[in-house]
């Protein structure tokens, strides 16, 4: 890539890697608490964009990304406790577990489609948990309990640069020559393949990419909240709410993950602080998904982009 | 070694509790074989059929048995609510699913199960409840048995028999075959795909709260708001493995999966976890082999 090539990049990867300059430039300077806030955003963002490439850019609903994520934090929480890794190489070796583990997945998961992926998926993330369960290494159902000696900082640099890197590889794979590929897959795999394009690898490359950026976060997860339990790690919960992200922010864009994940994250959290609307936030978060899948079927960017051509070649 | 005692006493609660897990699948395997939609909420209407079971043993005592014509009426209720508030949008007017149309039922079901896991939490706690009914036990030789389970189980494949005589020897049943067979051609004969499907459905959704009034029976004090999470995934795997749209699928996925779990222990050293992760994983073997499900 040369430097003409690098600035013509369009408004959207400019403003979100200023959005993230800016994030990461003042960082000393935010209180604790909204640190903590914004470090929460971008482990929840980072697992949006993760989501999106398969299930936004290929088209194939994953139940089951949770299943990345938990391991990649019990790969932190080992590496760290057990064999004193500094943290962030222990992200690292999440990322790494969830790429092996999202290269054997989808090796045979990926074969399958629309439902069957669907609900393949989720039954590898519900049965994961049952053997997590059984794995003394692991804690043997009771997690692994780090020392809480975090430093926010430092773990929110490390989750601003994974985003980071995940934006650029989503924009560089969309744009490149295997977005060609991707998006056929998505508009009609057969078609696709007698086309001469290899969907079984174009897939399985996402997926593995998919399966390292969420791995990536499920560590910083596990840094931040120092400790990995089977219970709370391998919750369908996570891979719900991400899926509730991408689908509000607008599956298979650039810019609806981040939207999506502000959309979602930041209400919930309003709502958590004050008691009595604390659960209600799913609840809200349900209905929004449902009337964005059933009317406004692009989600927000999807719509802005529908309805005002202008933006088109913005959010592109 | 475990003794053969054991083993058959083991396999024979595997078989009840395969005929109740059949059950539950029975209703997403209708829904699925009909209008060709997999409900992601499924295991929500499980959960909303056992507190349905739940609240009519606590304010008139009735046992669970008792419960499962109300549970039926609200299930079918809810069901044609369920066809006109969701699916008849993505069905109408198409001679087949296409993979946008079961995008958009996959993830608007999701949003559903969200607001129904959520809506019961904030209205009935997310704490375990359950039915204290327990009619004792009975012996066959060196097998001992629960009658209550084994009333579930009788009930459980008097419902699927059912609904296989519904389906294939009636003109309804013939109706709704025909259409989730060929929309177009059971239109040339006078079927109104309308009618079928949201009935069709909403038997699905009257067999399916059922379902969860029968769990309740093995569940003492297993009935919370998230109970759905493990059963979806259960009856997923059930009806997968069985071929969905075949009625008789569901009472073979369920037996095999009851068994793997209840027997599966027994090997793996009374092993209860990697019995479940054993009888969840067998889907992909499956899927792989014979995609179209275990019974031709």
């Amino acid at each position: 890539m040369n430097l003409r090539s690098i600035l013509s990049v369009g408004p959207t990867l400019w403003g979100i890697g200023i959005f993230l300059v800016i994030l990461g430039g003042s960082a000393p300077w935010i209180p604790g608490f909204l640190l903590t806030l914004v470090t929460g955003l971008l482990i929840w963002a980072t697992l949006a964009y993760s989501l999106n490439l398969i299930t936004g850019l290929v088209g194939y609903v994953s139940f089951g990304h949770v299943v990345f994520m938990a391991f990649g934090g019990y790969a932190l929480a080992f590496g760290v406790g057990a064999l004193n890794l500094h943290p962030v190489v222990g992200v690292a070796l999440g990322a790494a577990v969830g790429l092996a583990l999202a290269l054997g997945i989808g090796l045979v998961t990926l074969r399958f489609r629309g439902v069957y992926f669907a609900i393949a998926t989720l039954v590898i993330a519900v049965a994961a948990l049952y053997i997590v369960l059984d794995i003394e290494e692991l804690g043997d159902g009771k997690g692994i309990i780090l020392n809480p000696a975090v430093e926010p900082l430092s773990v929110f640099y490390t989750i601003l640069v994974t985003l980071a890197i995940e934006v650029g590889v989503t924009y560089a794979i969309t744009h490149g020559r295997i977005g060609y590929g991707i998006r056929s897959i998505k508009g009609d795999e057969d078609a696709a393949n007698t086309l001469g394009i290899n969907a079984a690898r174009i897939k399985l490359f996402v997926y593995a990419l998919s399966g390292l950026f969420a791995g990536a976060a499920g560590g910083v997860y596990a840094w931040n909240v120092s400790g990995a339990f089977p219970y709370s790690s391998f919750s369908l919960t996570f891979s719900l709410q991400m899926l509730a992200m991408i689908v509000i922010g607008g599956m298979g864009t650039l810019l609806g993950p981040l939207i999506g994940t502000v959309a979602v994250y930041l209400p919930s959290q309003v709502f958590l602080t004050i008691p009595l609307l604390s659960g209600l936030q799913f609840i809200v978060i349900g209905l929004v998904v449902i009337i964005i899948a059933l009317f406004v079927p692009g989600g927000i960017v999807g719509t802005l982009r529908k309805y005002i051509p202008e933006f088109r070649g913005m959010l592109e | 070694m475990a003794d053969a005692a054991l083993f058959l006493s083991d396999l024979a609660l595997g078989v009840l509790l395969g005929c109740v897990f059949a059950v539950i699948a029975h209703g997403l395997n209708l829904i699925w074989g009909v209008a060709k939609v997999v409900n992601v909420a499924h295991g929500e209407f499980i959960m909303l059929g056992a507190y349905g079971a739940y609240f009519l043993n606590l304010w008139f005592g009735f046992n669970p048995l008792l419960s499962i014509p109300f549970d039926a009426a609200i299930g079918l209720g809810v069901g044609v609510l369920f066809y006109f508030g969701f699916l008849h949008r993505e069905l109408r007017g198409k001679e087949s699913m296409d993979l946008q149309s079961e995008m958009v039922t996959l993830v608007s079901t999701f949003g559903l199960s969200l607001v129904l896991i959520n809506t019961a939490q904030k209205l009935w706690t997310p704490d375990n409840v359950g039915i204290p009914w327990s009619p004792g036990y009975v012996v066959f030789g060196p097998v001992q048995l629960p009658l209550g389970g084994l009333y579930v189980a009788i009930v459980s494949v008097s419902i699927i028999a059912l609904s296989h005589v519904f389906l294939s020897k009636t003109y309804l049943g013939n109706a709704i075959r025909a259409h989730s067979q060929d929309i177009p051609a059971a239109q040339l004969v006078g079927i109104n795909p309308t009618i079928t499907a949201s009935i069709g459905t909403a038997v699905g959704f009257g067999i399916t709260m059922v379902g969860g009034a029968l769990l309740t029976v093995w569940l003492p004090t297993g009935i919370f708001p998230a109970m759905g999470n493990l059963y979806a995934p259960i009856s997923f795997v059930i009806v997968v493995l069985g071929g969905p749209g075949k009625m008789w699928g569901s009472l073979v996925g369920g037996l095999t999966l009851g068994v793997i779990i209840n027997v599966g222990q027994l090997f793996l050293g009374n092993n209860l976890s990697l019995a479940e992760a054993a009888a969840f994983l067998i889907l992909i073997p499956v899927l792989l082999l014979r995609p179209e499900g275990i019974l031709r």
